[in-house]
């Protein structure tokens, strides 16, 4: 049988468009206008074999250069230095928000290659702090003029994925007031904690992605692989959405068969549709891939 | 039971030695803090109306880690509904009934929750964490009721370990997508079960969805009765059953008795769909 759009169909649809891929006639219009006039976001996608040690621990070295690599090209410098001194000012206060999941955190090594770089442009030490669940109490936190956002890509049990949208959620006082609707409104915390317009720079980590979650920890190693890659870009919704194609894939792969995540990570393409904090569909990024190609997944 | 007479209780079902594996921390968390521990999960047993949670770590050969989680859920129901959210893995018989998985093992007996998972999975950290379930199952001695709800699923065609129990619409989303809205007013004092069927009329992979609701009242069902034929199956309210032939060619409907409702979706004929209906609703 023809599959044919359902009531329950329909009802998805309204809450995300973009989900599930089913379009009406005039909705694949205004999609496609807007793809053609709007900006393309740009998404470095960076991949290095070396970038894990033996024991899947970071190298440090080949994380510098991946992220040096990774922000030169995506500003369109010829230095790395000259690409972050358009990122942050010497008189900046940045806060690096981070994320500190026992399992799969954002690595002191990604944080160490973010903080360098950030000292380099002239940021004094005293103006820098790394930090995740205490940005709240965090004096530099609390003064900050800038934000670099970086954390792992795993899946989540109650957003679908936990994304760089979704790491900023220790910014509020209650957290599991955005838990709702498989978190869909995450993005209004980038608004409403004034977080959007001080985000320099999103980094989602993908050295060892997690693309599916068991038990009350949400984690089995069973569930990672080593993908060696970090995505990086100024908008957080085309970095999301590049990383959830990529666990999509490594689920097809794994599973063989489509597999859906659980809960749908819809808050990253409500946070295109009904939020405008970016761009999620992919025909609206311009993805730049780097470094190692095999088993890239995209 | 005053809740310090639970701690103990609950310290002493989990043993404190398992071969070469050691006790080696404990930590108590309650619906409030149970987010400092396990992240979004925690919605899920806050959702089951979970009371404490007992987490004990294990240290065993070249530092490796076992998590035993303990989990009051305060009754069997309960215990039972939070097993049900996740019953992907290798069936076992501890406890009510258990899976195992990437070195999780899960199961629930009496009104506790149990998972027990091995940082590391290897053939001996699978047989701990097996043997940790076992003697913790031994020690909870409370029996294991299913929910009466659950047990009004006819059983014909019926994918027993797809039963799923919960009472919010949050949950009811993550098993079976129907609205964004809560139109079947749905909250912790209601009661829900899904039932997930493979009849041999059905196409292939094509379920038929049982969906059976208790409410407080019979006034709040007929409220959620209301509001779900109104938004949900519209054409039903001029019709004398609530039983309409959806855009797929599959049958979907509804009935109501007393604080009862029991819905049926995808059927793969008329006499199917009312025959699920009928059944669940008759008296136990």
């Amino acid at each position: 049988m023809k599959k044919s759009l359902t009531r329950r169909d329909f009802l998805k649809i309204t809450a995300s468009a973009p989900l599930v891929g089913f379009f009406s006639a005039q909705q694949l219009k205004q999609s496609v206008d807007q793809a053609m006039t709007s900006y393309k976001a740009r998404v470095v996608l960076i991949r290095d074999a070396q970038a894990l040690d033996n024991q899947r621990k970071p190298r440090a070295e080949v994380i510098q250069r991946m992220m040096d690599e990774a922000v030169r090209t995506l500003l369109e410098e010829e230095e790395p230095l000259a690409a972050w001194k358009k990122l942050i000012k010497p008189n900046d206060i940045v806060g690096i928000k981070s994320n500190v999941w026992r399992y799969i955190p954002t690595t002191t090594e990604v944080e160490q290659a973010i903080w360098r770089r950030v000292r380099e442009v002239g940021v004094p030490a005293k103006n820098i702090a790394i930090d995740d669940r205490g940005v709240r109490r965090n004096p530099v936190f609390q003064k900050a003029t800038a934000l670099i956002n970086a954390r792992p890509a795993r899946t989540h049990h109650w957003s679908g994925l936990g994304t760089c949208i979704k790491n900023y959620i220790m910014f509020v006082p209650r957290p599991s007031a955005y838990h709702g609707d498989a978190c869909a409104d995450l993005a209004k915390i980038w608004f409403e904690y004034g977080l959007k317009d001080k985000t320099r720079l999103n980094i989602l980590v993908m050295l060892t992605p997690l693309f599916h979650g068991i038990g009350p920890h949400h984690y089995s190693e069973r569930y990672t692989w080593p993908y060696c890659g970090l995505i990086v870009g100024i908008d957080p919704v085309a970095v999301d959405a590049t990383g959830l194609r990529i666990i999509e894939a490594k689920r097809r792969e794994y599973f063989g068969r489509e597999r859906p995540l659980k809960p749908p990570a819809k808050h990253i393409f409500l946070a295109e549709t009904r939020h405008h904090l970016g761009v999620a569909d992919p025909a609206k990024i311009e993805l730049i891939t780097l470094g190692w190609a095999e088993g890239r997944l995209i | 039971m005053e809740a310090v007479d639970r701690t103990t209780v609950m310290k002493q079902l989990i043993p404190t030695k398992v071969d070469s594996w050691r006790a080696v921390k404990d930590d108590f968390y309650d619906p409030q803090s149970i987010f400092d521990y396990i992240d979004g999960a925690g919605e899920v047993y806050r959702a089951y109306n979970f009371q404490l949670l007992l987490a004990r770590r294990f240290q065993g050969p070249e530092g490796r880690l076992i998590f035993v989680d303990l989990f009051f859920m305060g009754s069997p129901a309960e215990a039972f509904g939070v097993f049900t959210h996740d019953r992907e893995g290798e069936k076992l018989t501890i406890g009510g009934s258990a899976v195992y998985k990437g070195g999780l093992l899960s199961f629930w007996k009496g009104s506790y929750f149990v998972s027990v998972y091995a940082e590391e999975e290897t053939p001996a950290t699978k047989e701990v964490v097996l043997r940790l379930g076992r003697l913790i199952a031994k020690r909870i001695k409370e029996d294991s009721p299913l929910p009466s709800l659950v047990r009004r699923l006819p059983t014909a065609s019926l994918l027993p370990d797809e039963v799923r129990y919960f009472h919010n619409h949050l949950i009811l989303n993550y098993h079976y997508f129907i609205s964004e809205e809560n139109i079947l007013e749905l909250d912790d004092k209601t009661e829900a079960v899904l039932g997930f069927y493979q009849f041999k009329e059905a196409q292939e992979q094509v379920k038929t969805v049982l969906l059976g609701i208790r409410y407080p009242g019979e006034r709040q069902a007929g409220q959620a009765w209301r509001r779900f034929i109104h938004q949900y199956l519209p054409e039903a309210e001029r019709l004398p059953q609530a039983l309409v032939q959806t855009e797929n060619g599959l049958w979907t409907g509804a009935q109501k008795n007393k604080n009862l409702i029991a819905i049926v979706f995808d059927a793969p004929s008329q006499e199917i769909a009312l025959s699920l209906l009928t059944s669940f609703l008759q008296s136990l």
